[in-house]
């Protein structure tokens, strides 16, 4: 079949009709990607020429900021506090608030953000005040229980919008309905204001039952998710009726960039807000009250290894890969070492590895909310001599860590054991140091897998498509499925790095730190706010390709955007406009990743290699 | 893979219980002067429309249908048990007359079509990633690119090579045994069969060779086994990844035959048979 021929089956409806019925196995579907090769296709007939290329701000965050709106917060606190002056260029202060931020009122007991939800703002309060949620109080203390009311569903299509995909589906790939890409497919603003809003019933009942602490003008909050790519650390709601700017983190960025000193204090809320809710969450230190907690706070260190608001040195690593060994990997903790402090994981991902012969084997990894020296440091206690380090730790790209003293430990943690639950953290994975008795460690498959997967970086993904080739019988039915699913068009490349025999395809892997998303202007590639899976609003998208060229595992193709007629939109200069594309892991299908379930070999995973536990299953 | 293998046992355990089921229904209503062959004849009509529903439920990835894992797996155990129950439907005599002939054929046709490719499917996986390793993986519709550039770049070296050197064998030697070589896909039978022949042919070929070219000849020819090689190690990967997509060919045209045949057959059992039932 070549490319006329799957025109014609693409524009003809009976052809259509037909080869829905007739099954033709080798046709690829009407729009299988090919990675390019040598040839130029020609360009299809009549394209649409002089149209504009979208911009930052063609979509605000919000529209119903006018000039008044903008002027009110710019004479409110810490905005009026801001130098205009440094400002300069197409990105002015008045234009961040404009575009980049949205008035909010809240009424009494409205929640504003909620503890794990996925969030890509901040919030300044302008008049009132909110409560965030610290824990729940009851008669054995204050535990981290949060808030859990009006959790909304994920929104997925309906049964009839799913079978109409059958025939909604267009011929032509990549088509943009309406001629222009910018007001694309769903021209909404992102802060349309029209979500569902969630109260708390009793707001008093609340407050006797849950820790709070009280926040008002002209503080901030919703930070840390905002800018860690992290899931909300807090449940937020108003007391009282509250006006609150929301920021989304494009615009505070921008604004940390050119204000030094909101910039440092944002910084400084973050690192201790993030620390306090960091341990809150931590069974480790569960059974500690708040004056411990605080003591830690006031004690413990922040390390930070890589760049965390550039992706480079991370690609460069990944691209780098098996050759670079440990090069460019900084060393966090040395094996043989004393454990000064225990190492917890904030953010990032960590190397465990261990000296044999002549160089080091991987044994594990470390990611947020692991623990590392806490078993030396257990077992040093009480003891004249101090037990040596047992592995290496080296940061993996970007590496945020806390070093809690070891007097401090031994003092808080070690005086009660029985108060001390696991010595891993996090509760789930488990902890790789346990398979680490390397000295008679044999299982060598295992161990090249973990090698490679950590030399690669796949261990960000926590859905990585994984084909066992031993079982893929190469049928593209998981292609061919993605493709259905996406308006004919497939969003990734059945190929990949091979290890032994597993393939890691090209398919975006919903990194826990998506790097791709740190230079998006417009905030179009985010995290979805229920499940955080990493998915790009086509309609607010301007085709900057700056997602496309962080992602270390080219997982996001820029692709032309056409017409009805199939012709490339061009902007006014010739150049076509283009839009990221990648995979949405099917974030609104009722049956979730169509890749697997079509699989009809179980040959392809979707697995999270941040859980060691999965290599190990993987392997097994 | 520990489930896998349960599965497998499982599923096998319930065919064989299933196989054993519908023996002795038949040979109850046989004793008691049923007429058996509507039964069995309409469990084989509700098998092979399920069976070729998978083909649905392919072309509907996005209906939330039950993963296609599943479906193989009723597809294949179902397929198997049709051939039981077209055993006894048959009553275990050879068909007699145009029509009863065609249809078993087609029926027969399909069920094996489907165990051969159940055999492929389990048997080139593993064969095209361990080769691969050498290699590499390869798109089944990228390897016509790939080789178009492999010849290409013969072509550039042996053009290159006669015009440096003052013989012309390495022209020769490429017009009379590789350009062929290099033009499609070779061997695909030796390939399928795992059988290194032709390969090992070739390249004693070349080496032969040897003791005419001058240094900058044998440097040229040096890199030509390798891209000879490459070559080989594409029209590998050509053929067993055609095999896997192509048995299809046989498998569902045979189905759709096979389902007109059935109706067919319904119509006429119907029609003659007015005064069995």
């Amino acid at each position: 079949m070549n490319r006329s021929d799957v025109a014609w089956v693409a524009s003809c409806p009976l052809a259509r009709v037909l080869s829905f019925c007739v099954d033709l196995p080798t046709c690829p579907p009407v729009h299988l990607f090919i990675p390019p090769a040598d040839e130029t296709f020609a360009l299809m007939d009549s394209p649409q020429k002089g149209l504009k290329r979208p911009q930052r701000w063609d979509i605000p965050f919000c529209d119903d900021m006018d000039d008044a709106d903008v002027e009110r917060v710019l004479a409110a606190e810490p905005f009026s506090k801001l130098d205009g002056s440094k400002f300069r260029g197409k990105v002015t202060l008045e234009g961040i608030i404009k575009n980049d931020a949205r008035l909010m009122r809240c009424q009494s007991g409205q929640i504003i953000v909620r503890n794990g939800d996925w969030g890509n703002s901040a919030f300044f309060i302008l008049s009132g005040a909110v409560r965030v949620e610290l824990g729940t109080v009851s008669d054995a203390g204050v535990s981290s229980e949060p808030i859990d009311v009006g959790r909304r569903d994920v929104q997925r299509k309906s049964l009839f919008q799913v079978v109409a995909q059958l025939w909604n589906r267009h011929p032509e790939p990549e088509y943009r309905g309406g001629g222009d890409a910018a007001a694309g497919v769903a021209s909404v603003s992102q802060g349309s204001g029209e979500e569902t809003q969630v109260y708390l019933a009793d707001v008093n009942a609340v407050l006797d039952k849950h820790l709070t602490a009280r926040m008002e003008a002209p503080h901030f909050f919703g930070e840390i998710a905002a800018l860690g790519r992290t899931p909300r650390t807090a449940t937020v709601f108003a007391e009282g009726e509250v006006e609150l700017l929301e920021v989304r983190w494009q615009g505070l960025r921008d604004v940390m960039k050119r204000d030094e000193a909101l910039k440092q204090q944002i910084d400084q809320a973050f690192r201790e807000r993030a620390l306090l809710s960091f341990l809150r969450s931590n069974r480790l230190f569960e059974h500690l009250d708040d004056e411990q907690l605080s003591t830690i706070c006031d004690t413990a260190i922040f390390e930070t290894f890589g760049e965390y608001d550039s992706a480079q040195p991370f690609k460069d690593m990944a691209q780098q890969g098996v050759d670079s060994g440990f090069e460019g990997e900084p060393l966090v903790a040395r094996e043989g070492g004393y454990p000064d402090g225990l190492i917890l994981i904030r953010s990032g991902l960590a190397r465990l590895s261990h000296k044999h012969h002549h160089g080091h084997r991987t044994v594990g990894y470390l990611s947020p909310g692991h623990t590392y020296g806490f078993d030396e440091i257990r077992a040093s206690a009480g003891q004249s001599s101090h037990a040596e380090l047992k592995n290496s730790l080296r940061a993996i790209g970007f590496l945020s860590v806390v070093v809690i003293p070891t007097h401090l430990v031994e003092e808080l943690l070690l005086t009660k054991p029985s108060a001390v639950p696991v010595p891993a953290a996090k509760p789930g994975p488990a902890d790789p140091r346990d398979h680490a008795d390397h000295t008679d460690h044999t299982d060598h498959a295992s161990d090249a897998f973990l090698e490679f997967l950590v030399d690669e970086r796949f261990v960000q993904g926590t859905a990585a498509m994984v084909i066992d080739l031993d079982r893929c019988t190469r049928c593209d039915d998981c292609v061919r499925a993605c493709a259905a699913t996406h308006d004919n068009n497939p969003r990734f490349i059945r190929h990949g790095p091979v290890h032994d025999h597993f393939m890691i395809a090209t398919a975006c892997m919903h990194c826990s730190d998506p790097v791709c998303m740190i230079d998006c202007p417009t905030g179009a590639i985010h995290s979805d706010q229920l499940e955080g899976q990493v998915v790009i609003n086509e309609a607010t998208c301007i085709g900057c390709s700056s997602c496309a060229n962080k992602c270390p595992y080219n997982a996001i193709r820029m692709v032309e955007v056409r017409d009805e007629r199939g012709g490339f939109l061009r902007e006014a200069s010739s150049k076509p406009l283009v839009q990221a594309t990648k995979c949405d892991l099917c974030v609104d299908q009722l049956g979730g990743p169509s890749c697997q379930s079509a699989c009809p070999h179980d040959a392809l995973f979707r697995v999270d290699l941040n859980q060691f536990e999965t290599i190990e299953s993987l392997v097994s | 893979m520990k489930s896998l293998s349960i599965r497998r046992r499982r599923n096998l355990g319930i065919l064989l219980l299933l196989s054993i089921v519908v023996i002795v229904i038949d040979r109850l209503l046989s004793v008691s002067l049923y007429p058996v062959a509507f039964v069995s004849g309409w469990l084989l009509f509700s098998l092979v429309a399920l069976l070729a529903a998978y083909n649905i439920r392919k072309k509907l990835p996005f209906l939330p249908l039950g993963s296609s894992s599943t479906w193989l797996q009723f597809h294949i155990y179902g397929g198997l048990l049709s051939g039981v129950v077209f055993v006894v439907h048959i009553a275990g005599r050879v068909p007699n007359g145009g029509f009863e002939v065609v249809l078993s054929a087609l029926f027969l046709g399909v069920f094996f079509s489907g165990v051969i490719g159940l055999l492929l499917s389990r048997w080139i996986p593993p064969r095209l990633t361990t080769r691969a390793r050498d290699s590499q993986e390869v798109l089944f519709e990228r390897i016509p690119i790939f080789v178009r550039r492999i010849r290409d770049e013969v072509e550039a070296m042996v053009l290159e090579c006669g015009s440096q050197a003052e013989s012309t064998v390495v022209p020769a030697f490429y017009a009379s045994r590789l350009k062929s070589f290099f033009e499609r896909p070779r061997n695909f039978w030796s390939h399928v069969l795992h059988l290194q022949r032709p390969r090992l042919k070739l390249l004693r070929e070349i080496q032969s060779q040897e003791g005419y070219l001058s240094e900058v000849e044998k440097s040229v020819m040096g890199d030509m086994v390798e891209r000879v090689k490459q070559k080989d190690d594409l029209d590998y990967q050509y053929a067993l990844q055609a095999l896997l997509k192509y048995w299809l060919f046989v498998h569902i045209p045979l189905t759709s035959g096979l389902l007109v045949f059935v109706v067919f057959h319904l119509v006429l059992v119907y029609s003659f048979a007015g005064g069995i039932r």
